[in-house]
């Protein structure tokens, strides 16, 4: 039933935006059914939701990315359409995306003023650039020159401009999707002060996140939607994480992390100090043992994912050895890792974990191709449909057909087919690479569930984590990295939020006590 | 493999393009067009291209470029006809390397199987020619580090010669007495090597100038019959046999040239997938370095296969005959508007109609590739590493030896197809043939539904896109449209294709979302 939380009562005007029974369908999948929202000028509204609940189409729709298929959007009250992110620009909507959207080869002010350019005589004004950028930067609080091209800055500060970007064409409403994801917990803060100090210029936010307690801190209102519907909406105290998680879910999440211990066997994975080409300094030991969940904390850009490249073979380690079940081995590329039973789930879903153009199908079948494969090398389409079938039944995965285009479905499902592609191999030593990123809360706790009782049938698992809570919640024995470097190890009885972050920040107990 | 609904509607789409074609040909030039001969000539046409074209959509699948092949169907062409270059050489030939006038001696290499009163015939150039008789064999000795015979001769040598630079002065070899010349019928001294079809006897005399005559069969008892008569021959001459050497076999020929191009193919695929050096800059300079090679191997000279009509020249230009005989004709000869009729007896003047052999080389390219791309382990991995080469190599696919492989069929394809264009055209000119070609493969691959983004295409489509790119090019003749336009048609349609092939894209996604 859509539920329209527009307070009739109030004179239009008040509302800087409203959405009237929004709706929007793709190919097997209704992403948006009659959603309604409203935000006042200067005000923080957190959109939450499962993956597929339809967040990432309604901010589509409101910056002119996808045209709804039927429903209204209003501006001061004024009946608008907008058909290109230029038109929802010229009436100060404007998205920031999860993957920025700069040109790495330009400086600040070039990526501010791209496309509008101030020119004289038809030549680009560069001092002019420089000299509004360094207004723009002031006002998002980033001390960098306007001259500094924006492939040398951090992910943080490329966010900071890509804002910058957006107060330059006079944004009255900013969407912001998933900003913090990958964001080190200092970045994220500074974004967070810069979110308040817009607020109290009279910009306002939509912001959508899987993190409930940014969520929780940030949000004058939070509008909840589940399967594409407009579910509820929690203001004031009443936006607390028990109650926006039993709203996302429909259900109430109490035993969110239940992970019970299971006895360890053999060691699967060594690594003797590997060192990988983007921190030949730093030697990396660690090791994970049948049956065991390791995590792999620390900030992004502390080498994680670099490990993990190096022990699947995309990389080749500098140096050190790797050892599966006790045998010393050299794996020189992805195909040697996967004849030794590693699989590896990687960050990048759409770039590296799906061959996105293609069906559910031949993506979980891809890589048992050649196991499966007759003699002649003739591929065994049954054992592929049967596998998929599996893996669709196992995992929960929600596709029309197996033959659905990988592209079409949420976030959480894509993640789930790129699982499903290892598991039917079934490998010894299973590497998750932010397995959770940008996969909704009841997709999340599914994933942690098959985690658990992968590592019950005695599968070995190291995943990499940003999300402390994560990393606290399901491992049974951490290992955090600092700038290539391992700074710790901690056991099950030794990991929490605090421990974790001076290892990841590298900061001893004394120097912590002085700041 | 992915969208297998949007490819079927490319291949529709093309398929109706092509059909369209047809019958504006029928409708405008049904006399010219309907002709068993034209139809023959745009089956074998479209097979000659059509094998490039294939080889091309691989490594367009595999989101590559190749435009080596104009170049690399010259150089597999050369290659071929110099394997199989014919030299004529006397039979027990050996080297000449010293002349004296005094002590009326020739010097030859000790490999002779000379006897003393054995009559041979010297050859240097046209004037230093002659029988000679052996007087006396020599001693074996050294000159100039090879080990030689003395012999003496008669009648003695004119004036005194010496080898230059290594070379031999000139040949000398055995002659054979003639028994009988008549007509074309000859025979030989029974010491005679025995020849064959297509040798060949040079008939020489002491004071008459020498003929060389070629053998078309030699029967029992060494009865020899040789292609043509000649009156001035009779049994005075003495017979220096020559036999027919080719340089390779018809098989080893073909399979040294398989094996250059292949090897070329993983040339180019180690330098683009461990070099990772770009594939339109490996394969440009392929272009380059495999036309610069093909003419200074031929010293820019016509090569051709004059020597094998019997045995390619059937291949090339053999059919299989179908049994049905037609042809268009008009209802009334004497006016020029008058409609048509296909008239199926041959007593009508109706023609059989056949297919080139060159067409079943190409059915069995078409279906092996259609089998290797959709149900083989590497065909699927070839169409995932086209869409997304990280995550296919996220997936455990060896990458690099897929991408090679890619380069390789097409190296090899369009190794088979410049042998099967080299065999048709029978004439070589190393700087021009097989110019453009990679262009028309490419567009044919194109127009056929391949996306040079990778990833996308099929066999089938790209069969129909050569055939449409050689109706197109049979429509320019037949239609009397100036030469000069060819390739802007040619060129204005694959325009039109791929854009209405995009437009289809864009309104069937636009479909799709609305139908939920």
């Amino acid at each position: 039933m859509p539920l329209l939380n527009v307070d009739k009562s109030n004179s239009l005007s008040e509302q800087l935006l409203e959405v009237d029974c929004l709706s929007k369908s793709f190919p097997g999948v209704r992403a948006l059914h009659q959603v309604s929202l409203a935000l006042k000028p200067g005000e923080v509204l957190s959109v939450i939701g499962e993956n597929g609940a339809g967040k990432s189409t309604l901010m589509k729709i409101l910056a002119g990315v996808q045209t709804a298929d039927s429903g209204d959007i209003f501006i001061d009250g004024k009946k608008t359409s907008f058909d290109s992110t230029r038109a929802a620009m010229d009436h100060g909507i404007v998205l920031i995306h999860q993957e920025l959207n700069l040109c790495d080869n330009l400086n600040v002010g070039q990526n501010i003023f791209l496309g509008r350019e101030p020119r004289k005589f038809g030549i680009v004004n560069s001092r002019e650039i420089n000299q509004q950028s360094e207004e723009f930067l002031r006002r998002v609080g980033l001390s960098v020159s306007p001259k500094t091209i924006v492939g040398q800055l951090t992910i943080g500060k490329q966010q900071m401009v890509e804002i910058a970007k957006a107060l330059s064409v006079n944004a009255r409403v900013l969407i912001m999707d998933e900003p913090t994801s990958s964001l080190s917990s200092k970045e994220s803060a500074s974004l967070f002060e810069l979110i308040e100090s817009l607020r109290n210029q009279g910009v306002s936010i939509i912001y959508i996140s899987h993190r409930l307690a940014e969520v929780k801190r940030l949000s004058d209102r939070v509008v909840v939607l589940r399967d594409g519907e407009y579910c509820s909406e929690l203001v004031g105290d009443d936006i607390t994480h028990a109650n926006m998680v039993s709203n996302m879910v429909g259900r109430d999440v109490s035993q969110f992390y239940n992970r019970t211990i299971h006895p360890t066997g053999k060691t699967v994975l060594k690594v003797n100090k590997l060192t990988t080409p983007h921190w030949p300094k730093h030697p990396v030991s660690l090791e994970v043992k049948a049956g065991e969940i390791v995590g792999l904390a620390g900030l992004v850009g502390s080498g994680r994912t670099e490990l993990l490249r190096s022990i699947f073979g995309i990389d080749r380690p500098l140096s050190g050895s790797l050892e599966i079940e006790g045998e010393t081995v050299q794996i020189r590329n992805p195909k040697e890792a996967v004849d030794y039973g590693i699989a590896l789930v990687p960050e990048d879903r759409k770039q590296h974990g799906l061959i996105i153009d293609l069906s559910v199908q031949d993506n979980i079948g891809i890589a048992g191709l050649q196991k499966h494969a007759s003699r002649f090398g003739f591929a065994n389409f049954k054992k592929q449909k049967s596998d998929t079938e599996t893996m669709i039944h196992r995992l929960g995965i929600k596709t029309p057909s197996d033959r659905q285009i990988s592209k079409f479905l949420s976030g959480g499902n894509q993640q789930k087919v790129v699982l499903g592609k290892w598991l039917s191999m079934t490998p010894k030593l299973l590497l998750l690479d932010e397995p959770t990123r940008g996969v909704d809360i009841g997709a999340k706790q599914e994933i942690y569930q098959l985690i658990e009782k992968l590592a019950s049938e005695s599968m070995a698992i190291l995943f990499v984590s940003s999300e402390l809570e994560e990393v606290i919640g399901i491992s049974d024995r951490a290992y955090v990295m600092h700038e290539g470097q391992m700074t710790g190890e901690l056991g099950r009885d030794e990991l929490n939020e605090e421990s974790i972050m001076r290892l990841a920040t590298n900061t001893t107990e004394q120097e912590e006590a002085k700041i | 493999m992915g969208d297998r609904g949007t490819g079927l509607l490319k291949i529709a789409g093309i398929t109706t393009l092509l059909l369209l074609l047809w019958c504006i040909l029928i409708w405008e030039s049904p006399l010219s067009f309907l002709t068993p001969n034209n139809l023959e000539n745009l089956l074998r046409r479209t097979a000659l291209y059509g094998v490039l074209g294939i080889g091309v959509a691989f490594v367009i699948i595999s989101s590559g470029i190749d435009l080596s092949i104009g170049s690399l169907v010259c150089l597999a062409a050369c290659l071929l006809a110099l394997f199989l270059q014919v030299d004529y050489v006397p039979v027990g030939q050996v080297d000449v390397w010293q002349v004296r006038a005094d002590d009326s001696t020739i010097t030859v290499a000790t490999e002779h199987g000379f006897q003393q009163d054995d009559k041979l015939w010297y050859y240097k150039d046209r004037r230093n020619k002659g029988l000679v008789k052996v007087v006396k064999i020599g001693e074996t000795g050294l000159l100039n580090g090879k080990s030689v015979t003395v012999l003496t001769v008669d009648p003695p040598p004119k004036r005194d010669q010496d080898s230059k630079e290594e070379k031999p002065l000139g040949k000398i070899s055995s002659t054979f007495d003639v028994l009988s010349y008549e007509g074309k019928k000859t025979k030989l001294d029974k010491t005679a090597p025995t020849l064959k079809h297509n040798d060949r006897i040079l008939f020489v005399h002491e004071s008459q100038t020498a003929r060389e005559k070629t053998i078309d069969q030699s029967g029992a008892d060494s009865q020899i019959i040789l292609t043509d008569e000649d009156s001035g021959l009779n049994a005075d001459f003495r017979a220096v046999p020559i036999r027919k050497t080719p340089y390779m076999s018809i098989p080893f020929a073909i399979l040294s040239v398989f094996g250059i191009v292949l090897s070329l193919g993983i040339i180019h695929g180690f330098l683009i997938t461990r070099l990772k050096m770009q594939p339109f800059v490996v394969t440009l300079c392929g272009l380059l370095i495999y036309r610069g090679l093909s003419r200074w191997l031929t010293n820019d000279q016509t090569v051709g296969f004059i020597e094998y009509q019997e045995t390619l020249g059937k291949v090339a230009t053999g059919r299989w005959e179908t049994g049905i005989q037609f042809m268009p004709v008009k209802v009334d000869p004497t006016n020029d508007s008058s409609s048509w009729k296909l008239v199926w007896e041959a007593a009508d003047g109706a023609q059989m109609f056949g297919i080139p052999y060159s067409f079943f080389i190409f059915l069995t390219i078409i279906i092996t590739a259609t089998i290797f791309l959709n149900l083989t382990v590497w065909g699927r991995h070839l169409q995932a590493v086209g869409r997304n080469e990280e995550a296919a190599r996220y997936s455990g696919i060896s990458t690099h030896r897929i991408t090679t492989l890619a380069y390789v069929l097409c190296a090899v394809l369009t190794g088979l197809g410049g042998m099967m264009f080299a065999i048709d055209s029978n004439s070589i000119a190393p700087s021009s043939f097989g110019n453009f070609f990679e262009l028309y493969a490419i567009a044919a691959a194109v127009l056929g539904g391949c996306s040079l983004r990778g990833g996308e295409g099929s066999i089938l489509g790209v069969v129909v896109g050569t055939a449409l790119m050689q109706t197109l090019y049979n429509s320019i003749v037949l239609l009397k449209i100036p030469d000069e336009l060819e390739f802007t048609i040619i060129g204005a349609v694959i325009l039109f294709g791929v854009a209405g092939d995009e437009l289809t894209r864009m309104l069937a996604a636009k479909f799709r979302s609305k139908e939920v």
